[in-house]
């Protein structure tokens, strides 16, 4: 039980990591959890289980990360794995344009299938292979894959523009972010802002001792009312089955 | 509704009880061979001949003593053990064993799977030997007085150290075993014979297995002590890199001492006899060196090998520099598969299991590469070579795992949910705790199962977890996985959620090696490790769970994990279908994702029924030669195409789209009769329409099926695939068939129709339809609704003054829908028409081509009403008193004069070509070559209410997806439900039912009042293809005349060929073509049509039997029309007794 000199409410969050593979959802855990990058992993069989905690002024979230396995076939076992998830990681690779219409495909599995009220955030990974700097886009359009494609002439590996990822996050509810889990860019980001949108609704039948307290913990801030606002909208549509 | 669980329905009749996953496809009675393989873990080729219930003796091994006196070989049978059990012959194998099997066609399936069940360790095999003939040196028929019939059977064992020094050589050690056979003299001497021939046919074969074995390590270490000579045979990366663990810790020296002496008794290898020191050698783990070479032996890919010693190598050179998906995946993975052992550090270790896997893909397709295999092929690698890692994959893959590694992973799925049933069975009280707290099993024990415990477990204990697993199969999985939750039952209790259950479980695993009772006073307790533990608890607690507790539980739950990767599948595919597939509602997408797959999986279990059926015709007829018994010859087929079960056909062919539109779209099926080929006792046996009773049973060989409605095959179809075939590859994928629906249902305004249709006969692209597309889309038209049209045509106000005019002259009112379907007829004939007329010459010189015509030719749409008006008329005054008199005359019953109305149709079918003729003259003259464009063929369209609506809603609408098809008149609605065995089929059956409905009532039409009208107005339309087809055959002829005559008189030829059709020319230029009848014979035709029409019911419904007298014998116009009524009679009479 939580001490009195810690009276942080804690609770234990489900994240689930969906996306094609090879996209970096390892890494991106391996990144978060141990702050730590390898060019060769191990296979996710199945998936893997790891868990970290985010601090968050008003509370503390542990979040159990299921990473799952990106090879096609094992699609068919996702449903096992985010059965129950109260978030979802997203990934895809921002130089392959197939990986966004796989993610796109999860996206819409999840809210459909998934628990109603899912957070999800859409991940763009490998931003290390783009010569940008952080989120300065110069595109201003908005989703032009041919635009997007007249950039690859100043030797840029990325095939996704921002803005085209971006209006599709914004367009069915989720957080999006571009991280590179080889540099650790934007990663904790990610983590952080999902712990921030989980209601406190959704913790208070969350498993662990801090479970009874995070309905205590009531205090708001900012960022979450922000952010719940259009994954609301998404979970409604989410229930629809 | 028809959706997939109608297929997991019919899939139920495919599984074989004992052997769930395996899918043969045989009914509730599994096919002896299969049980019979799967016992002796042989290969697919070998089936059980002969068996006989026999003694075995095994005697020490003996010195090669030719000149031993007959006491003495009494003397060394009476030494030795003896097992009682029962000798198997197959093609090339002579297995023993102690288990009571039986794989005699008349043996209950419990005898024949009686390995299945508790096995005490000895494996499905029992206590015996599974010998190869070709190792059989020499079988001697002993004559001694305690037993009739003996034979003594002297092995190749230690072939490969023969070679090396001379042949002719006494091997070191020779084995030697004695068989007593029990049976009639008879029975015996039947064995004898069967045995003879496959030793005789098994001397080929020698060669192969010296070089199998020469492969094992046992050669090498049995070789004459101290003086090994060569190389040893490659045992595995553990040869260069080291084995893992302590070798004295495993005590491997000691272990490979037993097994010496074992193997130097009772054989290696193919030789070896399997007695019960055997299954206990394993169970304390095998030694590193021949580790590789047992688990071969157990898991029976030795014999696959055996089989095929060059396949690895050849696979390997014949894809040589090839590239596929699976090659790309198995690339990532080379560097992470055990990463912790050396060997899979170095460029070797990597190099073994990139080939390996690589030419596994390459055999296995279907499976291809699924992450968790790197792992499991590179512990195989560590203790065999490549080729015996390759072999024993195949086995992995296609027996002991059946399903796990395929793309949809049913097996794995499936076990998971037997391995949670058990739990539950076997311990409620952490079961509820599980289910209470939330915690899936399956995300802890999946990687169990899916890496065999290899990446779970610490290396060593999962290489002993794979001793016993090859030796005893899957069940050892479930047996270890369970005992693992026992021993941990009380710290899982306290686990409440994923985290905390999986850090126990990990916990565990780390401390294997630990003491089981370190605080035991008793020392030998205390030396119990903790891995012994679980041994003991798995094979001693769950000892209950044996193989066939296994497969019944999969049984009960394959329906469960198929159906939900399935309703995974559907809902993926079509959320992947794209833009197009917005246009359609989800029912919509779902029922054509659910028909296009139903077909597909149909056309497939029919196709192979089909090749079955044939093998066995082939098979019984060579059988009786050959003295094969029938019935034991059957190969396993595996039911094949089902979405859940792995990659299932994705592409439809023409045949297979034609019976996909004769499901969704009435005028999609033919109207020619199908020969009714149906026994009717098949049809009632609707289960074992796909089991594998088939073999027994004689089966249509209708490319249909039986029952299912025989598609048309019109021009039109064939255009429709080939526009919706975008890629050319001559074949339909989902997305394509979306597509192509969603383009003529999903746009829903009338000018896309008519632009759609219009591009259908566009064949150039240019823009333009000529001649004989005109003709071929009034073709179309008529074939598109000649079983009447979809939507609400309504009469138009216009169209009133029409029918009356029509009513009058024939004294007859008719229902909207036969007054549509004659407008329709002349709609078209108005529309072939105006197509000459307001076509664009091709050459500026033909310009006043059409005005020859004599036809009103303003083009311009505002003076149309005027125009059309005037042309109707014209032809309901042709049409109108052929039809009237008929219907007049049939709806009354009364009898009327054949030839008299013989003779007045026929005068006004000719004065219809001969209307015909006249109009389209100018523009039949084929020196004139006209085309329309898209804007006069809209126009032309937009000009007739009639064709408007068709393209505005009848023709879209007659593609019925979701959206039931209009439930049929009860008069005939169950007609085909009783006769037609669709297997679940219900849209397919609806659709048959209601084309039946229309056909059987026009047949009906002949006598009863009000009913007559649909065959009326189906000979009209009929009639009207046949216009169609005058006016193309007038085209022909007129093409011939013109290239005879120099000097073209369009009048007189057309007058002169009508007379010339009567007679002979008919026969000669439409022979054969049912539409294209000439004049003459469509007199007998008009009369008969009902005939005709209540023939292809029968035809189609199979009820020519049913040819009863019940009916009014009044039917005086001629004895067909009667027998048509008495079919559609006794049609509503099934109908009757259906309701």
């Amino acid at each position: 039980m939580a001490e009195a000199t810690a009276p942080k409410p804690s609770s234990s969050v489900k994240l689930v990591l969906l996306g094609e593979a090879a996209v970096g959802k390892s890494s991106l855990v391996l990144r978060f959890v141990n702050n730590d990058f390898q060019e060769n992993k191990e296979p996710t069989i199945g998936a893997a289980f790891l868990t970290q905690k985010c601090n968050l002024p008003t509370r503390t979230i542990k979040f159990e990360i299921w990473d799952t396995a990106g090879q096609e076939r094992f699609a068919s076992l996702a449903p096992m794995y985010y059965r129950n998830a109260q978030s979802a990681l997203v990934v895809y690779d921002l130089t392959k344009p197939t990986s966004l219409i796989k993610a796109k495909h999860w996206v819409a599995e999840l809210q459909r299938q998934a628990s109603p009220g899912i957070v999800i955030a859409l991940v763009g990974n490998k931003l290390d292979l783009t010569n940008e700097t952080s989120s300065s886009n110069p595109l201003g359009e908005d989703g032009d894959g041919e635009a997007a494609e007249g950039e690859d002439a100043d030797g840029d590996a990325r095939k996704i523009s921002t803005a085209e990822a971006k209006s599709y996050a914004e367009e069915e509810g989720l957080l999006f972010f571009e991280t590179s889990a080889k540099l650790g860019t934007n990663v904790t980001e990610v983590f952080t802002a999902i712990a921030n949108a989980i209601p406190e609704t959704s913790l208070k039948g969350a498993r662990g001792p801090g479970a009874s307290q995070a309905s205590a913990g009531r205090t708001e801030d900012q960022s979450r009312v922000n952010l719940t606002g259009p994954r609301d909208n998404a979970s409604k549509e989410g229930c629809g089955c | 509704m028809f959706n997939l669980s109608s297929l997991v329905q019919k899939a139920q009749s495919l599984i074989d009880p004992t052997q769930a996953l395996n899918l043969s496809a045989s009914d509730r009675n599994p096919a002896k061979s299969t049980l019979f393989r799967h016992q002796f873990r042989l290969p697919d080729s070998q089936t059980p001949l002969q068996e006989i219930t026999a003694e075995l003796t095994i005697s020490p091994p003996i010195q090669y003593s030719p000149n031993a006196t007959q006491g003495e070989k009494d003397r060394d049978r009476d030494r030795g053990y003896h097992y009682a059990g029962k000798l198997h012959l197959s093609e090339s194998y002579l297995c023993f064993s102690t288990q009571p099997t039986s794989f005699l066609q008349t043996a209950s399936t419990s005898t024949s799977s009686g390995f299945t069940g508790q096995t005490h360790g000895a494996g499905p095999g029992g206590n015996g030997f599974t010998l190869p003939l070709c190792a059989i040196r020499r079988v001697e028929r002993l004559h001694s007085q305690s037993y009739q019939f003996a034979l003594a059977i002297t092995t190749w064992n230690g072939i490969s150290n023969n070679s090396a020094n001379e042949t002719s050589k006494t091997p070191a050690y020779q084995q030697k075993i004695t068989i007593q056979l029990a049976g009639s003299r008879q029975a015996c001497e039947r064995f004898c014979d069967g045995l003879k021939r496959g030793l005789k046919s098994g001397v080929g074969d020698v060669g192969k297995l010296k070089r199998v074995v020469a492969e094992c390590y046992s050669e090498y270490l049995l070789q004459g002590d101290g003086k090994k000579s060569g190389e040893p045979p490659d045992a595995g990366l553990g040869m260069l890199f080291r084995y893992p663990g302590d070798a004295r810790k495993l005590r491997d020296r000691s272990k490979m001492r037993l097994w010496g002496e074992y193997l130097r008794e009772n054989g290696r290898n193919v030789t070896l006899i399997r007695q019960p020191t055997f299954h206990k050698l394993i169970r304390v783990g095998l030694p590193n060196r021949l580790r590789g070479e047992i688990w071969e032996q157990t898991s029976g890919s030795l014999f696959l090998r055996l089989e095929h010693p060059t396949q690895y190598a050849e696979t390997l050179a014949k894809y040589e520099g090839r590239d596929s998906l699976a090659i790309d995946e198995i690339e990532k993975d080379l560097n992470r598969s055990l990463p912790e052992y050396p060997g899979f550090q170095s460029e070797e270790g990597i190099g073994r299991l990139r080939r390996v896997l690589t030419a596994y893909s390459w055999t296995n397709e279907e499976v291809g590469y699924c992450q968790a295999m790197n792992i499991v092929v590179a512990a195989l690698l560590i203790y065999m070579s490549e080729s015996q890692a390759f072999f024993l994959l195949s086995t992995l893959c296609d027996r002991l795992l059946p399903g796990y590694y395929s793309t949809t992973m049913y097996g794995t799925l499936l076990d998971q949910r037997v391995f949670e049933s058990l739990v539950e069975k076997t311990m409620p009280i952490l079961w509820e705790h599980l289910v209470k707290s939330d915690v899936q099993l399956s995300v802890v024990s999946l990687p169990w199962f899916l890496s065999l415990y290899i990446n779970s477990m610490p290396l060593v204990f999962a290489f002993r977890v794979l001793d016993v697993f090859f030796l005893e199969g899957p069940k050892v999985l479930f047996q270890v996985g369970l005992a693992i939750l026992r021993i941990n039952g009380e710290e899982l209790l306290d686990a409440t959620d994923d985290g905390a259950f999986i850090s126990v479980l990990k916990g565990y695993f780390s401390k294997l090696d630990e003491s089981a009772h370190p605080t035991s006073t008793n020392a030998k307790l205390r030396a119990v490790t903790r891995f012994q533990e679980l041994m003991v608890v798995a094979f001693k607690e769950f000892s209950g769970i044996t193989q066939s507790s296994i497969s019944e539980q999969r049984m009960k739950h394959k329906d469960t994990v198929l159906n939900s990767i399935e309703s995974f599948a559907k809902r993926t595919s079509i959320r992947n279908l794209g833009p197009d597939s917005k246009r359609l509602s989800t029912d919509d997408l779902g029922a054509l994702y659910d028909r296009f797959y139903a077909i597909l999986y149909e056309r497939q279990m029919r196709s192979q029924m089909i090749q079955e059926e044939t093998e066995r015709r082939m098979k019984a007829s060579k059988a009786r030669a050959a003295e094969v018994v029938n019935g034991l010859g059957e190969t396993q087929s595996v039911e094949k195409g089902r979405v859940g079960l792995g990659p299932s056909p994705t592409l439809m062919d023409y045949d297979g789209f034609r019976e996909f539109l004769a499901g969704i779209a009435r005028w999609a099926i033919t109207d020619s009769p199908t020969p009714p080929e149906k026994d009717p006792a098949s049809d009632r046996d609707k289960h074992s329409y796909f089991g594998n009773s088939v073999r027994r049973r004689e089966v249509s060989l209708s490319p249909w099926g039986a029952g299912n409605p025989e598609p048309a095959d019109h021009e039109f179809m064939q255009r429709l695939f080939r526009r919706w075939d975008v890629d050319m590859q001559n074949a339909l994928t989902l997305q394509n068939v979306v597509t192509g629906i969603a383009h003529i249902k999903g746009k829903g305004d009338i000018m896309g129709s008519i632009t759609y249709f219009f591009e259908l006969y566009d064949d150039d692209g240019d823009g333009k339809v000529d001649r004989e597309g005109i003709l071929r889309i009034s073709e179309a038209l008529l074939f598109l609704s000649r079983r009447g049209l979809e939507g609400s045509l309504t009469p138009s106000t216009s169209m009133t003054g029409l029918s009356e005019y029509e009513a009058g002259n024939g004294g007859q009112t008719d229902g909207p829908q036969g007054t549509t379907n004659e407008r329709f007829l002349s709609s078209v004939s108005a529309f072939i028409r105006r197509c000459f007329e307001y076509a664009d010459p091709d050459h500026p010189q033909n310009q006043e081509a059409p005005g020859d015509s004599g036809h009103t030719d303003t083009p311009d749409p505002s003076a149309l009403d005027v125009g059309e008006d005037s042309d109707e008329e014209e032809d309901l005054l042709d049409l109108g008193p052929e039809a009237s008199p008929k219907r007049g005359k049939k709806s009354t019953g009364l009898p009327s004069n054949p030839p008299a109305s013989g003779k007045q149709e026929n005068g006004n079918q000719r004065s219809v070509s001969k209307a015909q003729a006249e109009a389209a003259n100018a523009a039949l003259d084929p020196s004139k070559p006209l085309h329309i464009t898209l804007p006069t063929f809209r126009m032309v369209v937009l000009a007739d209410e009639l064709l408007e609506q068709f393209f505005e809603s009848s023709f879209p609408a007659s593609f019925r997806i979701s959206d039931k098809l209009t439930p049929p008149g009860p008069a005939s609605s169950s007609s085909s439900l009783t006769t037609f065995s669709n297997i679940g089929f219900n849209r397919a059956s609806a659709a048959s039912s209601q084309a039946a409905s229309i056909v059987g009532s026009s047949a009906a039409g002949v006598v009863p009042p009000g009913k007559g009208l649909r065959g009326v107005l189906d000979n009209i339309v009929t009639d009207g293809m046949r216009v169609a087809a005058e006016v193309r055959r007038r085209m022909d002829e007129a093409q011939k005349e013109l290239e005879k005559n120099a000097v073209h008189r369009p009048g007189d030829d057309e007058e002169d060929e009508e007379e010339g059709y009567d007679g002979t020319h008919t026969s000669s230029t439409y022979g054969g073509d049912a539409e294209r009848r000439s004049v003459r014979s469509e007199d007998r035709d008009l009369l008969e049509g009902a005939d005709a029409e209540a023939m292809s019911i029968r035809g189609q419904e199979g009820v020519s039997e049913v040819k009863t007298s019940t009916l009014s014998p009044t039917t005086p116009t001629s004895a067909e029309p009667g027998r048509a009524r008495s079919i559609s009679t006794a049609t509503q009479k099934v109908v009757e007794f259906e309701q």
